[in-house]
């Protein structure tokens, strides 16, 4: 078998066994990686209703047969659990160096299970796996944490995956950060090592991904990285000024979120760009692991230094959608999240909740003693909550339970902007309809990445759709999206490959480490499996239409401004056909054909 | 007359944020913009560009052929993504 090492690690933090299991080249076709192997053990191995953060939930940590190759962007890894967030499924991603070392270490995947008494961390030189003490990391920073393993450890070249203060304490949203800055965010995937009492996983390996035919994989890879050279997006654009060359985009497009969703056109995104970001604080870019296009910051501010960040998508969350203009400040606070392991959109979801309620008066300033006004565009609010959300400390242990719990807590539902409890990210779907069907149905909730139809509706990539068109044609394309993204992700690489690349690229990628012969079809064919698989562990866990559906604002009020004045998001006209498009019933459980289809009996 | 927006690397090659440039289309505007910046400017709109008016993309309104008033605003970006 190629493109895999057939072993993966099980590490139970209960009882301290360690074992070894071999994968075959039948469950490698089958699955692919990451997301794909995550969910096969989340159906075979956990009862879905388990409570995420007890003993009974698993954690997986998944590469891809790419990731660790020289295939471009190959550094991603995947965590795969039940998210404490949504009580649905996690899969977040993340790129740095962490993903690609845990394969040289000859790792497919780790399955961490049971939960320790004790903080601890897994400490893995290749084949060697200990289970060691982290009394005297627990409580430290990311940075800090980072900094005192790699030290331990011996070799500055290991790899570290860690959970800060949030996810110790048990955060709804807490991330899980390596390389400092790069994050596997979403869904509270740090609460879930935190409950198991696991600080870190720090890995060195010296192994090659045996590849069917080295020299034929690295002529098609070189092909691969010339394209996205050559793309005027991958090759230019993303390098010089990172993801936050979308805050005028969207803004002018006019479905940047601002004050909670309560426009789509923020006065002050121009002081918040990428472009006004290059100018005053932009010290260079940095590249992930094997990446062509790096698209990663590192900025510069005066009060911590050299830091990296932040993307559009935090830039976002702790800026517009808190009606706050002070650029440097936001950097700061995205700081502060990365020290802090905490997911930045979801960071600032739950604050843009509270400042709603506390704007419309439900949420009083006695509820926050001396604490700063919880008003939209107060500053004050970012370094303050921020820090303690991650302590739960104050109002902070209220703000930790995320947006959904805390609008239910004040009897408001409506101040919640988010799917399946799962805070929203950057892009108003009043203005890309189709993106707010994604939203709707993604099986992480609330999320832009599991299928970015942002893409054709506002960039015009692959072609360009109208945002406001909901035929048929658009429909198929958010399923293409899905089932592209899971093969994508599961290979091991990083979704931005999309902006040079297309389906048939990754095909040729895949077959030629793996030595296989499969088509562009049959590789969506995985993709659709992994998402119907993901699907099903929803509905397992308790999944029901009802929840595939997106806060009343977005398809009730209509944009009050801007070029998507009038419109919402008519969902009910597109969620039926979504269902019917994917071979499912009309309750949006699957049917048994297309179980059958996708091979998928031995789940049920 | 319609008054232009520029982004991102459009930014560095004209020098400014925005400029009024006179046109009855969406094409006329271009064409002004071409003789004024060359052809480092046009390289730049040659794929994947986005010019929008008011806000809508003109290729769901009528291309170049896009008519614009005095009060209206074209904003030109180059080729980019994100996310």
């Amino acid at each position: 078998m190629y493109g895999y090492h057939g072993k993966i690690a099980r590490i139970n933090l209960s009882t301290g066994k360690i074992s070894v299991e071999k994968i075959d080249e039948d469950f490698a076709k089958k699955w692919l990686g990451t997301r794909g192997f995550g969910i096969h053990t989340l159906l075979k191995e956990i009862d879905p209703k388990v409570d995420p953060l007890s003993e009974g939930n698993k954690i997986i940590y998944s590469t891809g047969p790419l990731t660790g190759t020289a295939a471009p962007t190959g550094g991603r890894y995947m965590v795969i659990t039940k998210s404490p967030l949504t009580g649905y499924i996690a899969m977040s991603n993340s790129g740095g160096f962490f993903g690609a070392e845990l394969k040289f270490a000859g790792w497919d995947y780790l399955i961490v299970e049971g939960k320790s008494e004790n903080p601890v961390y897994i400490s893995i030189k290749d084949d060697d796996i200990e289970i060691k003490d982290a009394s005297h990391i627990w409580g430290k920073k990311v940075s800090e944490t980072e900094r005192i393993l790699l030290e331990e450890f011996g070799d500055k070249h290991a790899q570290i995956a860690s959970i800060g203060p949030a996810g110790e304490n048990l955060v709804k949203f807490s991330a899980i950060m390596n390389n400092g800055h790069r994050a596997a965010a979403r869904g509270g995937v740090g609460a879930v090592m935190g409950s198991k009492k696991l600080k870190a996983i720090i890995v060195r390996g010296h192994k090659k991904t045996p590849l069917a035919d080295r020299q034929k994989f690295i002529s098609v890879v070189k092909e691969k990285i010339n394209k996205l050279k050559n793309d005027p997006v991958a090759g230019s654009g993303l390098p010089k000024y990172g993801t936050a060359v979308l805050v005028n985009i969207i803004n002018q497009n006019g479905l940047y979120p601002t004050r909670n969703f309560r426009s789509g056109v923020f006065e002050y995104a121009e002081e918040q760009s990428g472009e006004a970001m290059a100018a005053k604080y932009l010290k260079k870019n940095k590249p992930c692991y094997a990446c062509p296009i790096g698209c990663g910051r590192v900025n510069v501010i005066s009060s911590v230094g050299e830091t990296e960040g932040p993307e559009y998508e935090s830039l976002w969350a702790l800026g517009a959608h808190l009606g706050i203009n002070d650029l440097g400040s936001i950097i700061e606070a995205n700081h502060i999240c990365d020290e802090m392991g905490l997911d930045t959109i979801s960071t600032g979801g739950t604050l843009a909740t509270a400042m709603e309620l506390y704007d419309r008066g439900i949420l009083k300033q006695e509820d926050l003693g001396d604490a700063p006004p919880l008003r939209f565009g107060n500053t004050e609010v970012l370094h303050y909550y921020i820090k303690k959300i991650a302590k739960r400390e104050g109002f902070g242990a209220k703000l930790a339970e995320g947006g959904y719990r805390l609008a239910e807590s004040y009897g408001y539902i409506d101040a919640f902007m988010g799917v399946k409890k799962q805070e929203l990210p950057a892009y108003d779907p009043r203005g890309a309809e189709g993106h707010g069907l994604g939203y709707a149905t993604d099986n992480r909730g609330g999320d832009h990445i599991k299928a970015y139809m942002i893409s054709p509706e506002i960039l015009g990539y692959p072609v360009k759709m109208d945002p406001h068109d909901i035929s048929d044609e658009k429909v198929k394309m958010l399923i293409l999206f899905q089932d592209l993204t899971a093969v994508i992700d599961a290979a091991g690489l990083c979704v931005f490959t999309t902006f040079g690349l297309v389906a048939d690229d990754y095909r040729d990628m895949l077959n030629a480490a793996m030595g296989w012969d499969l088509s562009t079809e049959e590789y969506l064919k995985i993709g659709e499996r992994i998402w119907n698989a993901e699907h099903l562990f929803n509905l397992k866990a308790g999944l029901t239409a009802e929840e595939d559906t997106l806060p009343k604002r977005l398809t009730d009020e209509p944009m009050p401004e801007g070029p998507n004045k009038g419109h919402v998001v008519r969902l009910k006209e597109m969620l039926p056909r979504y269902y019917a498009l994917r071979g499912w019933r009309d309750n949006g459980e699957i049917s048994e054909e297309k179980i059958k289809e996708l091979g998928l009996e031995e789940y049920l | 007359m319609p008054k232009v927006k520029f982004f991102a690397t459009l930014r560095e090659i004209t020098g400014k944020r925005e400029e009024i440039i006179k046109g009855d289309t969406v094409e006329d505007v271009l064409n002004t913009l071409y003789r004024e910046y060359g052809e480092e400017f046009r390289k730049e709109l040659r794929e994947r560009s986005m010019i929008l008016v008011n806000g809508k993309n003109i290729k769901h309104l009528e291309g170049l052929k896009t008519k614009v008033r005095e009060e209206d605003t074209i904003s030109i970006f180059p080729p980019a993504g994100g996310g």
